[in-house]
């Protein structure tokens, strides 16, 4: 049944396709859509390349050479994950607007004239490239960095031994070795894009995200958002396939190395300082500089926290405690079923593909659910369009990958004779599961739960949509104030996200450093 | 004697490698029966059978008058009542030694009785709040025995529970297995590769080779 409500809201979507295309697909298809797949395909590629610059070359720095700051910069360059791309859209804007910070400290140190201009308007395609890729670069740093440190000493040893310098063994040898962790980060970083909406929106850059929501709030056709969402699940879909295909590759690479005891070449003065900088730049850019911008913006705001934003931020928590509860429940169940029951992980992995579904078109799919729902409702005098239910199903839809994740790899460590001991005690499956599976899986439940809680507080599509009448959580009063230009009064409940972006970051980390160990 | 172990024309394949082939026991109620063979022969795989953590292509087990599997009938393991050690470490790692033994009795009153007679027949006491990490491997398994008798199960199965412990200990145990097995009158099925085990512990002793059992 679970199964069912997680995959009737996608099934609603492609359904639409069948329904016929009204004269608002065909003003789309003829004067919109190509404009649309062009902007989508200059963001997917301009992201591409720059998450694959910044995210390897930082990753090769940190695994082959020992430099100034290595130790800080092995953590930190994972920190703009904690950064929503939205929020870093609002940041840039006004850190680069005629009268932002950047062009006034610049004005300062080289000129009097107050109507010069540094910077060119941010607000472009190239603008939002340099946002996504900043803030998504750490998708490809980890997995590069996990794979360069799989890749045996002796391999690398070898290179140097037949004459090759650092820089031929990373090209010739290392890239190559490392293809596959490669295109499985940049293909993840791909789908981000696609799905995102709030930085997209706010530079005002037609996408398909953008012009679902432009076709249902503006032209209130459901069906043809919809089509139009069907269409952005099949790249959606490709970009997953391109991903999953290539972390089988992965696997197979790591399942044939040894451990890896690499010494880092120490890298001297110039060369050192240089690697610095490489590394300081992303991390500059894609943390420290909006949480100052952030910071600074909030310092200029008279009432820090007012009731608006106590209730925004007291309905984000219940909202996220909420399904973050039911989701690791949801998982807990379901993998407890698979393994006890010997029932195929091929459930899992259907229930987890919730989270490649871009939240807008979540949001489009449970709402086109519901309205079917309540045609049938309506005569019980209830209704549940516009409840708070939509927007937890969502919730727990896009979360239950996370939750699985982490549950499934901790329920793996618990060695099956256990579960077979109890069971010659006497123990029913109840049982089984209350005394010695939950008590036991503590941490993990713990971990899925914060992970889930740091993923659902900065969601903002299907948020946006699917929030009952007169209920804004942080993202959203952030996005709401932002689009009325009162930037400073967005930064407090900003930098709240930010801070709760940083959980999973502190989890990763350690994920990485064990990794490494 | 009375017939209380009942193995009849058992078969079970793994992946079309047949296992057991037309296997038959019989164990007299109070009896310690031992199974040697060689690694691979499915040793494990009949006390698995027995347990009901496999399930045979054919064949009847009958205990105590009570029909546990036919081709109509499987009873599911926790409703057996058969106890099993295995050589690998099963204490449940978040509880202490006497929440271990006391995990499959149900009654609160049972629980203090039988778990203090078990540990002090077993010489374990001082164990009794320690947890399985703070455990030596003999310390374990001797929880991990007291955890299976103190639910008294109609038949008490042990896989290689002694291997990894030293000859002394070893020497030191099994006297101490033998009286409590007597006293509770518990009829018992071991799986081992050890003669010196066998000679100390078994009554009767079967070799299992190409899936069929034969007495020596």
């Amino acid at each position: 049944m679970i199964t069912s409500i997680f995959l009737i809201p996608i099934l609603f979507i492609i359904s639409s396709v069948f329904l016929g295309f009204s004269d608002n697909f065909y003003h789309l298809y003829e004067n919109l859509l190509l404009e649309y797949s062009l902007n989508s395909i200059y963001l997917v590629a301009g992201v591409s390349l720059l998450v694959t610059i910044l995210g390897v070359s930082t990753a090769w720095l940190v695994t082959f050479f020992n430099f100034y700051g290595k130790r800080f910069f092995q953590w930190a360059l994972i920190l703009p994950l904690a950064v929503p791309p939205y929020l870093l859209a609002y940041v840039f804007t006004e850190f680069f607007d005629f009268s932002g910070t950047a062009n006034n400290i610049l004005r300062n140190l080289f000129t009097t004239q107050s109507d010069v201009i540094f910077f060119p308007n941010i607000r472009t395609i190239i603008g939002a490239i340099i946002v996504f890729g900043f803030t998504l670069y750490p998708y490809v740093y980890m997995v590069s960095r996990v794979a360069f440190m799989n890749i045996p000493a002796s391999v690398i040893e070898a290179s140097s031994l037949l004459g090759k310098n650092s820089i031929s063994t990373f090209f010739g040898l290392s890239i190559p070795l490392i293809r596959p962790a490669i295109i499985a980060g940049v293909a993840l970083v791909a789908m981000e894009t696609l799905a995102d909406f709030g930085a997209v929106q706010h530079f005002a850059i037609p996408t398909f995200t953008t012009g679902i929501f432009r076709t249902w709030t503006g032209l209130y056709d459901l069906n043809t958002a919809l089509q139009l969402s069907t269409m952005l699940l099949l790249v959606i879909f490709i970009f997953l396939s391109v991903e999953r295909a290539s972390r089988s590759k992965i696997r197979y690479v790591n399942s044939v190395t040894t451990s890896n005891s690499y010494k880092p070449i120490q890298l001297m003065r110039f060369k050192s300082a240089a690697a610095f900088f490489v590394c300081l730049i992303p991390v500059f850019i894609g943390f420290f500089l909006p949480v100052l911008e952030l910071i600074n913006w909030s310092s200029q705001v008279d009432t820090l926290v007012s009731t608006k934003i106590f209730l925004a931020a007291s309905n984000t928590l219940y909202i996220s405690l909420s399904a973050a509860v039911l989701t690791c429940f949801i998982a807990l169940l379901i993998n407890f079923v698979v393994r006890t029951f010997g029932i195929s992980q091929l459930l899992n992995d259907l229930l987890s593909l919730g989270y490649a579904v871009p939240g807008l078109i979540l949001a489009v799919g449970i709402t086109k659910m519901f309205t079917s729902v309540d045609a049938w409702l309506i005569n019980y005098g209830t209704f549940i369009t516009g409840s708070i239910l939509g927007l937890i199903l969502a919730y727990i839809i896009k979360s239950y990958a996370i939750s699985n994740i982490v549950l499934n790899s901790a329920l793996n460590s618990i060695p099956i004779a256990l579960d077979e001991s109890a069971q010659t005690l006497g123990a029913s499956k109840l049982k089984l599961l209350r005394d010695i599976h939950i008590p036991i899986l503590k941490t993990g439940l713990l971990t899925a739960f914060l992970l889930v809680i740091a993923e659902l507080i900065k969601e903002l599509p299907a948020t946006l949509i699917l929030r009952p009448f007169n209920f804004d959580t942080l993202s959203v009063s952030v996005y709401l104030l932002a689009s009325e230009e009162r930037m400073f009064e967005a930064a407090f409940p900003g930098l709240v996200i930010i801070f709760f972006g940083l959980i999973p970051i502190y989890f990763l980390n350690k994920l990485i450093l064990s990794n490494n160990k | 004697m009375k017939e209380f172990l009942k193995v009849k024309n058992i078969n079970l394949s793994f992946d079309s490698k047949e296992i057991l082939k037309g296997l038959n026991l019989i164990i007299d109620e109070g009896n310690f029966v031992a199974i040697t063979g060689a690694s691979g022969s499915g040793k494990t795989s009949l006390l698995r059978v027995i347990c009901g953590l496999e399930s045979p292509s054919q064949g009847e087990i009958i205990l105590d008058n009570s029909l546990l599997f036919s081709r109509d009938i499987s009873v599911p393991t926790e409703k057996r009542n058969i106890g099993l050690v295995i050589q690998e470490k099963v204490l449940f790692p978040h509880l202490s030694a006497i929440q271990n033994i006391e995990f499959g009795i149900s009654s609160k009153k049972d629980k203090q009785n039988l778990s203090g007679e078990i540990m002090e027949r077993l010489n374990i006491t001082q164990l009794a709040e320690m947890y399985p990490h703070e455990l030596s491997g003999g310390e374990s398994q001797r929880v991990a025995l007291a955890r299976s008798v103190v639910m008294r199960p109609k038949l008490l199965m042990l896989d290689e529970p002694f291997t990894g412990l030293d000859k002394d200990l070893k020497q030191k145990i099994y006297p101490e297995i033998k009286s409590i097995l007597r006293a509770s009158k518990i009829t018992a099925l071991m799986v081992t590769h050890d003669l010196n085990e066998v000679k100390a512990l078994a009554d009767k002793c079967f070799n299992l080779e190409s899936g069929q059992l034969t007495e020596l």
